[in-house]
């Protein structure tokens, strides 16, 4: 297990696969991030929300803002670090359970679902080891 | 400059206005051409019981628990109200249609100007709400950007300009140049920022199907 983590750590980031992938669903998760209005109404739709006193990073906006949101803006330049710290937000942070509500229409988990693709397509993904009762609720 | 802001350009940014809704409505209906979601049948009982006037309001009032009218009372009135507005007050300005009626020939009917003039003003206060929701609401910051601020002073700008006109605020002329320079830049901007929210959550609401769908939408992305 330690090797294989550490050489997912070395392994570079596949910055044009990220693009392609990214490419494919271009039309349909760009309108998504650019009609997002930012206003928040989603947060107390999410039980994480909720759950973790109201803290702003488990609202649903937040996470695709900062996971697929992140990944757009910077055109899949980003390095494993950076791709390291969207895990937490895509795979701790978000269950996938759909009951996040966008007044818009924008359907989130989608959004969320997709940055996880892409993440596992770098071999970015929670390993057994690092999943605790309490980090990963 | 002025002739140029209030005759030319109108024309420029009305007619990227209707394109660029067009080629976004395209758009739209080419990536979700698909149609996969059906909604489950309806039970075999299909004949509606009767109900009564008091059963009916209190089913109604009930639905509204599982939407943001039980989780932010303020802000679904604020938004309703404000959207609502923001659509009514160019369309029914006597001041436009006026200019309508000169330019094109025909206008539409309109408010008193005693009720624009207020409407105006409610639309300035929930502009300001929605301002102090993105300085001190802490879910609302966490997200916020500069971009932000700029669509709200997109969409803010003539309406603040056009209060400033209609009472002949400051010099005359130059609030009506920015008034009208306002206006374009709002219309340019609606297809290509989020602003373009104003055409896609008709869209999204009725047409895509999902569990939150206003309507029975078939449309899958």
């Amino acid at each position: 297990m330690e090797n294989r983590m550490s050489h997912h750590e070395l392994k570079p980031v596949d910055a044009k696969q990220i693009r392609g992938m990214l490419a494919r669903k271009k039309g349909k998760m760009k309108r998504y991030l650019s009609f997002c209005a930012h206003c928040g109404l989603c947060a107390e739709s999410c039980f994480l929300y909720m759950k973790y006193h109201k803290d702003p990073q488990y609202m649903p906006s937040y996470k695709a803002i900062n996971s697929l949101g992140k990944l757009y803006r910077k055109k899949g330049k980003l390095d494993r670090k950076l791709l390291t710290e969207m895990k937490g937000i895509v795979w701790r942070n978000c269950v996938l359970c759909g009951r996040c509500y966008c007044p818009i229409g924008i359907h989130i988990p989608s959004m969320i679902a997709f940055a996880r693709s892409i993440l596992r397509s770098q071999d970015i993904y929670p390993q057994l080891g690092e999943v605790s009762s309490e980090s990963w609720l | 400059m002025y002739d140029f802001i209030g005759s030319r350009l109108v024309s420029i940014a009305l007619i990227i206005f209707v394109l660029g809704v067009i080629y976004q409505g395209i758009q739209f209906f080419k990536l979700t051409r698909k149609k996969e979601w059906m909604l489950p049948p309806l039970p075999l009982e299909t004949k509606p019981k009767k109900k009564t006037a008091g059963q009916f309001t209190v089913d109604c009032l009930a639905s509204l628990n599982g939407t943001l009218w039980k989780t932010d009372p303020l802000m679904t009135i604020v938004t309703s109200v404000f959207h609502v507005c923001l659509i009514l007050i160019p369309i029914f300005l006597l001041g436009h249609n006026m200019v309508f009626d000169q330019s094109w020939g025909f206008s539409l009917r309109s408010l008193p100007e005693s009720i624009t003039d207020v409407l105006t003003v409610v639309v300035l206060v929930c502009a300001a709400f929605f301002l102090a929701r993105r300085l001190f609401l802490s879910r609302v910051r966490a997200i916020t950007t500069a971009y932000d601020y700029l669509v709200l002073l997109i969409a803010i700008a003539p309406f603040l300009t056009g209060f400033f006109a209609y009472h002949q605020w400051f010099d005359y002329d130059v609030v009506m140049t920015l008034h009208i320079l306002a206006g374009e830049v709002m219309l340019i901007t609606i297809p290509f920022t989020k602003l373009g929210h104003m055409l896609f959550f008709f869209l999204y609401r009725f047409l895509i199907g999902s569990e939150y769908s206003f309507a029975r939408g078939a449309r899958a992305w």
